[in-house]
This record gives structure tokens, sequence and C-alpha cells, in this order.
């Protein structure tokens, strides 16, 4: 009756591993579901305390700033957030600092094999210790309490993962100016001055501004534990449940983040694209 | 003596933008050293006492290790449901903060700066939140986490939109597909090996997390590091310390594995 179509679509590729690998990631959502022992039910009162708490915190941001406590209250929040960008800021220039050289000797192709193995173990292992464990165990026990015992777990913390980043920048190197260099008759040494770094530098210091972005909000983390920063005061006043000075240091930490975030954004866009391709964008904008 | 004379380009000057960043980070470097009263000096002459503590932390109490099983499962538990929730919110979140998905201009924007607020918060004030919200426990770790996710994952997620192929985007315009059906058939099967690396790389962010979110009272292995330490039992610390570390290093990799394999 029907000719047969001289198409002859092609066959639906198997859906049997995806559908398995569904089923799999749903059965353990589902068990770790049951297993934890949450209290369900108290979900239910979440939205009418976010309102009430939140009316109140709304209301301590609306007080007369310029009326004591609440002066106080805004003075104290900008001076110890500007203390948790410090530590931030501190953090990351020593992992910087720490984590250029290790980069290199993480890459295979600037470091022989048998010292990449090792430093790229290092480095995972580094990524895997939480920076608030390094507080409690080394830094306060040594520096005592402050920003200070924070800054510098900030730093070693952030040394894995700056290594890793740039020894991957470093692996993806156009070997070009690497063999003009060593064609040159360049020193190991050379070769890394003249033909490496010129072309991962910008990469990498995005990088660090990038763990930057991170290590303000994971220094405001650290205060829970004792390391400075507005961690410590925003602990108090949730343990004193002052919802007036919760809300307005809620609102100095979203602002102030958002805004050097913004600020190492651009500059951050900046470096990676440079001159030249600015001037390729704005051409390309005015005609 | 006809060859031309080979004329050197001249060397590009160091560009003044340049040194002006470099001069304006030693500045910042400076000032930001001496507002956290920067001293490395207790490296090397506090030996008395701050070693000491920290020797103690070389000897973990190993019969400890028993105790340590519960409030990790515990731990990642709270990590594994808060990405479930966290990914499937954030998948929604990263469709309406696309212009892409969201042609709308004030829904987009909104929609982003909602996002930039989610994201600004750590980890531990969202615990402390829910804390306050929802009382000690599981519960509060687990909403904060999700809060947490959500902003991450649907940053990273809206940028993979934005950089989507358009050709499967027009197909389905001229097809008359409507919104919805455009992003399911044109959009996220192009977005889901970068939305899946993303939900990976945040449960391993999740796990890490759940320590600090112990000690404001939300649950898992570090409500027990917050008593450990407390009690300045170092020896059992030291324990749970070194389990923590096994398995975050295990979780990593494995994740790692994975990522690797969804971006090939």
């Amino acid at each position: 009756m029907t000719a047969p179509s001289p198409v002859v679509r092609p066959r639906r590729p198997g859906k049997l591993r995806y559908v398995a690998l569904q089923l799999a990631v749903l059965a353990v959502i589902a068990v770790c579901l049951t297993s934890l022992d949450a209290n369900w039910s108290r979900l239910l009162d979440a939205p009418a305390a976010a309102w009430t708490y939140g009316t109140l915190m709304v209301r301590g941001v609306l007080q007369n700033p310029f009326a004591e406590p609440h002066l106080d209250y805004w003075l104290t929040s900008f001076e110890l957030m500007g203390q948790s960008i410090a530590m931030a800021w501190v953090g990351t220039v020593i992992a910087a600092i720490l984590s250029f050289p290790l980069g290199f000797l993480a890459a295979s192709n600037t470091a022989p094999r048998w010292i990449v193995l090792p430093v790229r173990q290092l480095l995972n292992a580094i990524r895997a210790i939480p920076d608030v464990i390094l507080v409690i165990v080394v830094m306060v026990p040594v520096f005592g309490l402050g920003p200070m015992s924070g800054a510098l777990a900030l730093g070693v913390g952030s040394v894995g993962t700056l290594g890793k980043l740039a020894s991957e920048a470093i692996e993806g190197i156009q070997p070009g100016p690497v063999e003009a260099v060593r064609a040159s008759g360049a020193r190991p040494v050379q070769v890394i001055r003249w033909g490496v770094i010129p072309q991962v530098l910008p990469e990498i210091v995005a990088f660090w501004l990038y763990r930057f972005e991170v290590n303000i909000r994971a220094g405001a983390i650290l205060g829970v534990v004792g390391a400075g920063g507005i961690g410590a005061y925003i602990g108090r006043a949730f343990d004193s449940r002052d919802w007036d000075r919760i809300g307005i240091a809620l609102l100095v930490i979203v602002v102030v983040t958002m805004l050097v975030d913004a600020i190492s954004g651009l500059v951050r866009h900046r470096i990676i694209a440079g001159p030249v391709a600015r001037a390729a964008q704005l051409e390309r904008v005015v005609g | 003596m006809t060859a031309p004379v080979a004329v050197r380009p001249p060397k590009p000057r160091p560009a003044l933008g340049m040194w002006s960043l470099l001069a304006a980070s030693v500045v910042i470097t400076i000032v930001a050293g001496s507002a956290i009263d920067f001293d490395l000096l207790p490296l090397f002459s506090d030996t008395t006492r701050g070693w000491f503590i920290v020797s103690q932390f070389f000897a973990p109490d190993w019969s400890y290790l028993g105790r340590t099983v519960a409030p990790l499962l515990d731990t990642l538990a709270i990590a594994v449901v808060a990405t479930a929730f966290g990914c499937v919110l954030a998948l929604g979140a990263a469709m309406l903060a696309s212009r892409i998905t969201t042609r709308n201009g004030a829904i987009y924007r909104t929609s982003k700066a909602v996002l930039s607020v989610l994201r600004s918060l750590p980890d531990v004030v969202w615990g402390m939140l829910f804390v306050a919200f929802v009382g000690v426990g599981a519960l509060a770790g687990m909403l904060a986490l999700v809060a947490f996710n959500v902003g991450i994952i649907a940053k990273l997620t809206a940028e993979t939109i934005d950089a989507v192929d358009p050709g499967p985007l027009e197909a389905a315009d001229a097809a008359g597909a409507n919104s919805v059906q455009r992003a399911r058939v044109a959009v996220v099967p192009q977005i889901l090996p970068n939305f899946a690396s993303y939900s990976l790389y945040v449960f391993e962010l999740n796990v890490r997390a759940s320590v600090v979110l112990g000690f404001v009272g939300a649950g898992g292995i570090g409500t027990q590091i917050a008593v450990e330490l407390a009690r300045f039992n170092y020896d059992n610390l030291s324990a749970i310390i070194v389990v923590l570390f096994v398995v975050v290093f295990a979780i990593d990799q494995i994740s790692g594995v994975l990522r690797r394999r969804l971006a090939s």
C-alpha cells in the first residue's frame, strides 16, 4: 500500500546507560534524604521566621545611622569588613608568592616528571585541607586569635588551587616562543623567563585576583573560629539575636563584597583581554 | 654593502597601566599588612606553647575513628541533598539570568542581582541565618548549602548558556517553540555536561563547607569538631581531621576524574 520510504533514519543512540546513571543518582539522593536526621517539619516555619527576622533586619538598617548605637554598628561593621578584605589580600599575596614557583614545578613542560608528580600530589593535598582546619590546628596555637592567623590560613590554603591553575596554564602555552628562545641558546631559567612567563602571566594574575574574590568570602568564615574579621562580629550578633546589628553587618558584607568583586572583575577582564583586544572591541562598537 | 640595513623594531615600552597596577598592589599590600598586624615572628619565637599544641595534633587517637563514621555520613548526606536541591533550583535560576533564555530585560537583570546577593554572603552566614530560622540541626545546614549553591551554579551555568551555539536556538524558534520548549530542546542538551560539572564542583565545596557549618550548629562532622575543640581533646580532633582529609581528598579525585570526562 505505502511505498517504503527511501530515507532511512539513523537509529536513536541507546538510552540505557543514561537512564541507568539517572536512576543511580536518584537512588543515592533518596538514600541520603531518608538517612538525613533533619527535622523536616521545621521547614514549614522557615518562611514565617524569615519574614519576621527579615523585617527586624530591615528595620535595623533603616534606623537613623548617625544615632547611637546604630552609628557604632555601621562603623564597626565597615572597619571589620575592611579587616576581612585586608586578610584576604595578604593571604592572596602569600599564596601568589608561594604558588608561582610551585606552578612551574607542577607543569610537565617545565619540570622533569619525578618532580611534577610529587608536587602535584602536594598541591592536591593542600586543596583537601579546609581553611578552618588550618586555623584551629596551626595558626591559632602559634599566632593566637586574630586576623594574622586568618591571613596565613588563607595564604597556605590557596596555594593548592593557585598552583594547580598556574600549572595548567603553563601546560597550555604555545611551544613556538619556547623553541625560539631555546634556539637562541638560552639556559633553562632564561627559557622560562622569556619563553614561558610572558605567555602565562596575564592568566596567572587573573587567577590571583579571582582567588582574592574567593578569599574575601572565606575570610568572613574564618572569623567564626576566632581569626578576626567580620565573621566573629556577626557570630556574636547572632548569639545575642541582635537583629538590628545582624541586618547592618549583612548589608555591609553584601555591598562591600559586590563592590570589590566588580572592581576585581574589571581588572581581570582588562588583564586577560589586553589593550589590543580592547581596541578591537572599541572599533567594533564605533563601526 | 648594498644589503638593506635590518631595522630593529623598537622595543615596546612597558605599559604605564602595568606599572601603576604593580605600584597599587604594593601599596595595598603594605596597607593591608599593617591593618592585620602582619608579623611572622611567632613562627620562630613562640616555640614553647604553640608548637606544643600543634605537636599534639600529630598523635591521633585512632580508637576514636569509629565514632566519626556516623557524623561523617551525616555530612555526606547533607552535601548530597543540598547539591541535588541546589542544582535543580539553579538550573531554573540560570535560565532566568541569561539573555539567551530570558528576553525580558527586567526579569533578567533582577535575577542577576538576586544571584550576586546570594553569592556575596559566605556559606557560614547562611548557616547562622538558617539556624535562626529553623533551629539547630542538619536541616539548617542543608538549607544554608542550598542557598549558597544556587548562587554559584546559577552564575556559572548562566555564563555557559550565554555562550551556547545559536543554531539549535534558531531551529527551535523556526519550529515555533515557546520559551520553555526552546530551553528544553535547544539549551539544556548543550549545557548539560557543564552543568553536571559545576554540580560536582559544588558538591566538593559542600563537603568542605560542612566543617565550618558545624561550628554554627548546622550539624554533621563540623559539630563534632567544634565539641572536641572546646574540650581540648586534640587527639580525638586529630583523628577526625585525618578521616576528613582522606574523604575530601578521595571525593576531589573522583569528582576531578568525572569532571575531566564531562569536559571532553
